[in-house]
């Protein structure tokens, strides 16, 4: 069971992945980053059936990736991206083998100075939320989040709350996830802070 | 008209096919585009066209443009036709790493471009690409700057330095006449806009130049004013040239 | 697993094939209309349906195809290079259908890949990899890194998803860029670069010893011997696993063979040797 988890504070986002790859009963690699830089300000973080997540998100990086080239180093912005990871998502759904793909996406819009976290799951369910997460990490978290997230929060208090989440979830969850890759994406690009 | 240039892939009994020896003829009329690999760097150089009173120049489209984070292409020829080949090579660039892992290299991708213009010129219904192409650029993990040229009719070369367009003859043998071996950034970029002044009266507002580093964030664009700088100091040296010729023809 | 799957799988309910097949059935009954020409159709609507009702033997024991599967395999990346041990043994149902497998699939000098899942599926695609890394090769003059080898398989057996390949294998190799490097691919399309990783039924008996005593500054001898104990320590434990371990080792020039050993013959040796397996008399 993967974690993916994210955070919106003032000056930016912040995105919790779990480092652990599981197939069947063992748990094959404590180092995998479940998270893939899509351009300068946009970072997505993923979860859903294994094989589709990967290729699901690379096909979104390297599509993104192709529309910088094309629109001259004029990047997407994170509500574009959104959209269009959404639309994707979408009209899989409705093809004869549909990405089992959940995603988060961490972005920061240079234009209005804005961070973003959008939620979109593999029906094609896209929102802009404060917070948000997929999978168990979203039973546990959510009462947690709801309780202590204020909309005035900085990076550190950001981080302060996201550790008391995976400390909720290392308590809780039957299963070792390993710890997370720790990520933010403010105006400053996108950085990997994992302790 | 001698009939043999009717259908594209059709032969004239002396072995040409006429319409890729026409689309040679397109690439002639085209801009002048010249590369210059330095020791550490590759610089393409362009000629711009002057803008019309009411156009806007920020907008208008350049001749050099970017296939992927460590490759440029210039071209000269049809500019329409370019844009099509450009963004199959774009397309190809971001499908290589897709699929490898790896980004392109240069020579890949200069393949890859050679590889569709000559399918333009045995397919029924096409006409081929009016454009050759300097693709310049370094591979990933490497030091050593690349430098390659393609033709309408799929032919690729590897150079030091090339020009291609309008007067490309004279600027090429501009180049092989002042190229040295493994030169300084500033010498190189140097002799770019130097090469390209010998068909570009107008200086440096109608010179485009993209230096190109190895390693990330490595593509930089010279401003006018930066151009301008180089344009002075040859002139500068021209006439001091000229200078000291003078007395010379004096005596 | 197959209730995992048939969760993810939509039964097919086009519309469109229900209309031909019974359109079909129609015209069969009619006597003068069978001289038509018709579209000849397999009697299945989706070959996936089909490859599990005849082969998971999971949901129905007595399916009538029994493909090969278990197996240990390990491979794992030290200071020295790259070791690949695998057993030997092939098994349909409780049938064992062969105690000498080669299971390790030598794809070129420097690539090895093995082989758990579908004995004919890792067969066919490890070899079908060879001709693309040579081809890859005659065109880059370059040989083709063990990510983008990896990757190639990975691509291939994603576009058989669902369809009923069965492969989980690691891809090992040695370049100048990349060093020693492993990749693990299975035929969910999952594809993950690895210091160390077992594959196949006996994997958890061969993680047991392996992760016990691993350390990158294993020299060579060490290594090979502790993949071949891991080896021989799930031979022992999986019913599955068993005959012989094949031994390599990978380095810069390439990869080394270093021997078939039967599990019978070392058994004893070994354990009269680390004075192990004191659950067994003899």
């Amino acid at each position: 069971m993967d974690i993916i988890l994210g955070i919106r504070v003032q000056e930016g986002t912040i995105i919790a992945a779990s480092k652990a790859a599981t197939r069947g009963i063992s748990i094959l690699k404590d180092t995998d980053d479940k998270t893939r830089i899509l351009n300068t300000h946009n970072l997505v973080a993923f979860t859903g059936e294994s094989g589709d997540t990967v290729h699901f998100t690379e096909y979104i990086q390297a599509n993104i990736q192709l529309h910088t080239m094309r629109e001259n180093d004029l990047e997407l912005s994170p509500s574009a991206v959104a959209s269009f990871v959404r639309n994707q998502l979408a009209t899989s759904l409705r093809s004869r083998k549909p990405y089992q793909v959940n995603v988060l996406l961490a972005g920061y819009d240079v234009k209005t100075n804005t961070p973003t976290l959008n939620w979109i799951d593999y029906l094609g369910t896209q929102t802009e939320l404060p917070y948000g997460a997929h999978g168990y990490a979203a039973f546990y978290c959510s009462s947690l989040l709801d309780r202590h997230y204020r909309t005035d929060m900085n990076i550190d208090e950001g981080l302060k709350l996201l550790d008391d989440c995976l400390e909720e979830l290392e308590r809780r969850m039957p299963i070792d996830f390993k710890g997370c890759y720790i990520k933010v994406v403010d105006k400053d690009g996108v950085r990997d802070i994992t302790k | 008209m001698s009939g043999y240039d009717s259908a594209l892939s059709i032969f004239s009994p002396d072995g040409y096919v006429f319409q890729v020896e026409y689309a040679s003829e397109a690439v002639k009329r085209g801009t002048c585009a010249v590369g210059v690999k330095g020791k550490e760097i590759v610089v393409l150089g362009c000629e711009k066209r002057t803008t019309l009173k009411l156009q806007d120049p920020r907008i208008t489209p350049s001749k050099i443009c970017k296939v992927d984070n460590h490759c440029l292409l210039a071209f000269a020829g049809l500019n329409a036709d370019a844009r099509i080949l450009v963004d199959k090579a774009r397309v190809e660039a971001q499908s290589h790493k897709l699929t490898l892992e790896d980004s392109v290299s240069i020579e890949y991708l200069t393949k890859y471009v050679a590889g569709v213009q000559q399918r333009y010129t045995q397919s029924g219904g096409v006409r081929p690409f009016g454009i050759a192409c300097l693709i310049a650029g370094f591979d990933s993990n490497d030091k050593v700057p690349k430098l390659y040229q393609t033709e309408p009719s799929g032919v690729f070369n590897a150079w030091k330095a090339n020009a291609i367009g309008r007067s490309s003859k004279t600027v090429r043998e501009f180049l092989e006449k002042h190229y040295e071996q493994d030169m300084s950034d500033e010498k190189t970029i140097k002799l770019t806009i130097k090469s390209l002044l010998e068909v570009v009266q107008t200086g440096a507002k109608n010179i485009e130049i993209s230096v190109m580093k190895a390693g990330d964030a490595n593509i930089s664009k010279l401003t006018v004013e930066e151009i301008k700088k180089y344009v002075d100091e040859i002139e500068a040296e021209d006439e001091a040239e000229a200078e000291k010729k003078k007395p010379k023809t004096r005596a | 697993m197959n209730s995992i799957a048939q969760k993810y799988t939509h039964t097919n309910n086009n519309r469109i094939l229900n209309e031909i097949t019974s359109a079909r059935d129609g015209l069969a009954s009619t006597h003068q209309l069978e001289l038509a020409p018709s579209i000849q159709l397999p009697p299945i609507s989706q070959p996936t349906d089909f490859l599990r009702a005849h082969t998971d033997d999971a949901t129905n024991p007595d399916c009538k195809i029994k493909i090969a599967h278990g197996t240990t395999t390990l491979a794992f990346r030290f200071q020295g290079g790259i070791i690949v041990a695998v057993d030997s043994r092939a098994t349909q149902g409780n049938w064992i259908a062969s105690q000498t497998v080669k299971k390790v699939i030598e794809i070129n000098p420097f690539l090895l890949g093995t082989m758990a899942g579908g004995a004919a599926d890792c067969q066919y695609w490890e070899t079908w990899l060879g001709t693309q890394c040579r081809l890859h090769e005659l065109r880059e003059k370059e040989r083709i890194s063990v990510a983008a080898a990896s990757k190639i398989l990975g691509n291939l057996v994603y576009e058989y998803k669902g369809m009923g390949l069965s492969m989980g294998t690691m891809v090992c190799g040695y370049t100048k860029k990349e060093g020693p490097t492993i990749y693990y691919v299975d035929s969910d399309g999952t594809r993950l670069k690895g210091d160390l990783f077992c594959v196949g039924s006996g994997q958890t008996f061969a993680y047991g010893v392996l992760d016990s005593e691993y350390k990158w500054d294993l020299t060579i001898e060490e290594a090979l011997y502790l993949g071949k104990r891991s080896i021989l320590a799930a031979t022992h434990r999986d019913a599955y696993s068993g005959g012989s371990v094949n031994l390599f080792h990978v380095a810069e020039e390439g990869w080394v063979f270093h021997g078939n050993h039967n599990v019978g013959d070392i058994f004893y040796d070994i354990k009269e040797k680390e004075k192990s397996f004191n659950n067994v008399d003899g």
